[in-house]
C-alpha cells in the first residue's frame, strides 16, 4: 500500500484577474521507504507540489492521502479540505521539513530549534530534551547544541534542520533544495546524511534542479507545466 | 497544552526584553494612565481618611446655628453678610424651648498669640465656649480636664490648648497643666490639652487652637459680633426632626413670618460630607478622564508596536506554523507580549504612584490601598488584551508559505 497518494491534483492561483494553473492534474503514489527526487524548471509546479505534499498548501481540486489518512478528498462538485489547525497537526506528526534557507529560528539555540516540533506536539519536557539531544547526536552536532544558528556554519545549520525534521519520527521527509545554499563539499556531506536517512528506512522526497543530486534518488520525477512529464524508477 | 502555553509566555517575555527601549516608550501611555488613575484613587482615599480622622470632631449629632452657611456655593455673600447677628440669648432660649436638644452652647472665635516664657505660638484659633460644650464637643482631651460651669460663669482665667500649641509652648514639658501662659499679655492657667486631631488637607492644623470659657473670653476681649450656637441633639431623636424644631424656634426668635426666608443658617457635619463628596466626584471625573485618555493612547501605542512586532516576526511565525504550531499558540504568543508590555507599564505606574504618594503625603493626605493596586493591574491587563488581540489574531492567520518567504 502506498504511503502517499495524490489523485488528479490541481492548484490554481488567482492573482488579480489572471488565473495561474500551477498544478494541472498530478497523480503520484509514493511507497514507504522510497527515495524520490522531483526535478523541473522554475514554474513547472514542483514547489507547489511539495507544499501540497507538505500540507502547507491545499489543492483546488483532487485527493490526497498520507499514511492511511485522507487529508483532502474530492467530493461531488468540489473538494473537502482539512482546516488550518488540522493541517498543523499533520505537519507536526507526519512531516519533516528540510528547507533551502534552513529556516531556523535565529534567537534560539540549536537544541531549542530541534525541540520546537516536540513542543507543538505536546511532548513532556524531559522526553523532549532526550529526543532532541539524540537526533542532534545522530547528525553529529552534540557539541554545538547550545549554539545559536548565527554561531554555526551553513552545513551545521542544515544539519540542525535535518535533526529538527527527524525529531518527530515523521512518515515522510521533504527536502526542498536542501543544498541550494551550500558549497559543493558541504552539499556532499548533507546529501550523504540524507542518503543515510533513507538507508535507515525513512521515506524521502527531494526537490532539486541538480542532476547529480537527483541521481542519488531511486526514482526521479520530472515536472513540466504543472504536470508530471517523466517518472523514472531505477531498478 | 501547558507546554505550549508556557512556551508562548516565555516567547512573549523574550520579545519584550529584546526590545527594551521600544517597549518602554510604548509603555509611556499606560504608565501615565495608571499613574493618574491611582493618584486619583489615593487622593480620594486620603480625603476619606481626613474626614474620618478629623472632621469627626464636629460630631454627627450636633447642629450649629450661625449667620453664614458653611458652604455658600454661588449665593450672594452680601445677602448673608447683611443678616442679623446671632445673639447670646439664643443659646439659652433654644435649649429651653427645643425638646430635641439636650445641650446648647455659645461659641465665638478669634486669633490670638499665646506665649510661655520665650516660646510664642502665633495665629492660634482661640474659641470661647459655654460650659455645656463639654457635652457637645467631640474632641478628646489628652491630659487635664474641661472647664466647669462655675469657671464659665465666673469668667475664670483658665484655658485648654491644642496639641500643636502644646508642642510649641512646652517642647520639653510632659504635662503643662497648672502652668500659666499669656494670651495677648494676660495670664491664664492651663487646665487641659486636647488630643492630636491632624491636619485638614495638610494645609492648616486644627490642633493650633485653644479653648477658654465663653464668659472669660467675653470679659477679656469684649463682646464678639460673630457668635455661633452649638446644639447637641438629644439621644434617640430624629435628626431631621431636631433640625426642623430648631429652625422653627430660631425663626420665632427672629420674628420671621411664614413666607419670609430664613435669615440664619443651621449647619451640620453632613454639609461638610456633601461638600467633600463633590470634591471627590470632581477629582474622580478629572482622574478618570485623564487616565481613560492616556490609556486609550497607550493602548493604541501597544497595538501599533504589536503590528510592528508581527511584521518583524513574519518569517518566524511561518516557521512555527510549518512545524505544527496551531493558530491559538501563535495568538497567545503575541497576546502575551501585549499583556506583558501593558502590565509592566502598569507596575511602573504603580511604583511611581507610591513614590509620589510618599512625597505628597508631606503636604497632602493620600494613601494607597491594595484594592487600588489590583484595579490598576486589572486595567492594564485589560488594555493589553484589547490592544493585542487584533495584531495577534492577524499573526495567527498568516499563511505559512507566504510568511516563510518574508525576509
Amino acid at each position: 500500500m502506498s504511503l502517499l497518494k495524490l489523485q488528479n491534483i490541481h492548484r490554481v492561483y488567482q492573482i488579480g484577474d489572471i488565473e495561474v494553473r500551477a498544478l494541472n492534474g498530478v497523480d503520484v503514489n509514493v511507497d514507504r521507504n522510497e527515495y524520490v527526487s522531483i526535478m523541473g524548471p522554475s514554474g513547472s509546479g514542483k514547489s507547489t507540489l511539495m507544499n501540497i505534499i507538505g500540507c502547507l498548501d491545499t489543492p483546488t481540486k483532487g485527493g490526497y492521502e498520507l499514511d492511511g489518512m485522507v487529508i483532502h478528498q474530492e467530493v461531488k462538485d468540489g473538494i473537502g479540505i482539512a482546516s488550518d489547525d488540522q493541517l498543523a497537526v499533520i505537519r507536526n506528526q507526519k512531516i519533516g521539513f528540510i528547507f533551502q534557507t534552513f529556516n531556523l529560528l535565529p534567537r534560539m539555540t540549536a537544541l531549542h530549534n530541534v525541540e520546537l516540533p516536540l513542543i507543538y506536539g505536546g511532548v513532556p519536557r524531559v522526553e523532549r530534551l532526550e529526543r532532541a539531544k539524540a537526533v542532534l547526536e545522530q547528525v553529529q552536532l552534540s557539541d554545538r547544541m547550545h549554539h545559536k544558528p548565527n554561531e554555526l556554519s551553513g552545513g551545521q545549520r542544515q544539519r540542525v534542520a535535518v535533526a529538527r525534521a527527524l525529531v518527530n519520527n515523521p512518515s515522510i521527509i521533504l527536502a526542498d533544495e536542501p543544498t541550494g545554499n551550500l558549497d559543493s563539499k558541504t552539499s556532499h556531506d548533507i546529501m550523504d546524511l540524507i542518503d543515510n536517512l533513507h538507508k535507515k528506512g525513512n521515506t524521502i522526497i527531494l526537490v532539486t534542479h541538480e542532476y547529480d543530486i537527483a541521481e542519488r534518488a531511486s526514482r526521479v520525477i520530472h515536472m513540466l507545466d504543472g504536470k508530471i512529464h517523466e517518472d523514472n524508477k531505477k531498478k | 497544552m501547558f507546554n505550549q502555553l508556557y512556551e508562548s509566555i516565555v516567547i512573549g517575555f523574550k520579545a519584550v526584553f529584546q526590545n527594551k527601549g521600544r517597549a518602554l516608550l510604548t509603555m509611556l501611555g499606560i504608565i501615565i494612565g495608571i499613574l493618574s488613575v491611582s493618584l486619583m484613587g489615593t487622593a480620594i482615599n486620603g480625603i476619606d481618611n481626613v474626614f474620618n480622622q478629623t472632621l469627626g470632631m464636629f460630631g454627627d449629632d450636633v447642629l450649629y446655628v450661625q449667620q453664614f452657611p458653611w458652604f455658600m456655593g454661588n449665593a450672594n455673600w452680601w445677602e448673608f453678610r447683611n443678616r442679623p447677628q446671632i445673639r447670646e440669648e439664643y443659646s439659652k432660649k433654644i435649649a429651653e424651648r427645643a425638646s430635641s436638644i439636650s445641650y446648647a452652647s455659645l461659641e465665638t472665635n478669634r486669633r490670638v498669640t499665646l506665649s510661655y516664657k520665650e516660646n510664642n505660638s502665633e495665629g492660634v484659633d482661640l474659641s470661647g465656649r459655654g460650659w455645656q460644650s463639654a457635652y457637645i464637643d467631640a474632641a478628646k482631651i489628652e491630659c487635664g480636664r474641661y472647664f466647669t460651669q462655675l469657671e464659665d460663669q465666673s469668667a475664670s482665667r483658665v484655658i485648654l490648648i491644642g496639641s500643636e500649641v502644646n508642642k510649641i509652648l512646652f517642647p520639653n514639658i510632659e504635662d503643662p497643666c497648672g502652668l500659666s501662659i499669656k494670651v495677648n499679655g494676660l495670664k491664664f492657667r492651663v487646665i487641659g490639652v486636647f488630643a492630636e486631631q491632624g491636619k485638614i488637607f495638610g494645609m492648616f492644623s486644627i490642633d493650633n487652637m485653644a479653648v477658654m470659657p465663653f464668659q472669660t473670653l467675653k470679659s477679656v476681649f469684649g463682646r464678639s459680633q460673630w457668635l455661633s450656637v452649638s446644639l447637641k441633639i438629644r439621644e434617640g431623636v430624629d435628626k431631621e426632626y431636631a433640625l426642623e424644631e430648631v429652625r422653627a424656634i430660631t425663626r420665632g426668635l427672629r420674628g420671621l413670618r411664614p413666607l419670609d426666608k430664613d435669615n440664619f443658617a443651621i449647619n451640620q457635619q453632613e454639609a461638610m460630607e456633601d461638600e467633600l463628596g463633590k470634591i471627590k466626584t470632581s477629582i474622580a471625573a478629572v482622574g478618570i478622564g485623564i487616565s481613560a485618555l492616556s490609556l486609550l493612547v497607550g493602548g493604541i501605542g501597544i497595538m501599533n508596536i504589536m503590528f510592528v512586532s508581527v511584521k518583524e516576526r513574519t518569517k518566524e511565525i511561518g516557521i512555527r506554523k510549518a512545524l505544527g504550531a496551531k493558530r491559538w499558540v501563535i495568538l497567545i504568543q503575541f497576546l502575551f507580549e501585549a499583556i506583558i508590555i501593558a502590565m509592566i507599564g502598569g507596575m511602573i505606574g504603580l511604583g511611581l504612584t507610591s513614590l509620589l504618594v510618599g512625597v505628597v503625603n508631606k503636604f497632602f493626605v493620600a494613601s494607597m490601598s491594595l484594592g487600588l493596586v489590583f484595579t490598576a493591574l486589572g486595567v492594564s491587563i485589560g488594555v493589553g488584551i484589547l490592544s493585542g488581540i487584533i495584531p495577534a489574531s492577524q499573526a495567527s492567520k498568516l499563511d505559512p508559505i507566504e510568511a516563510m518567504r518574508f525576509e
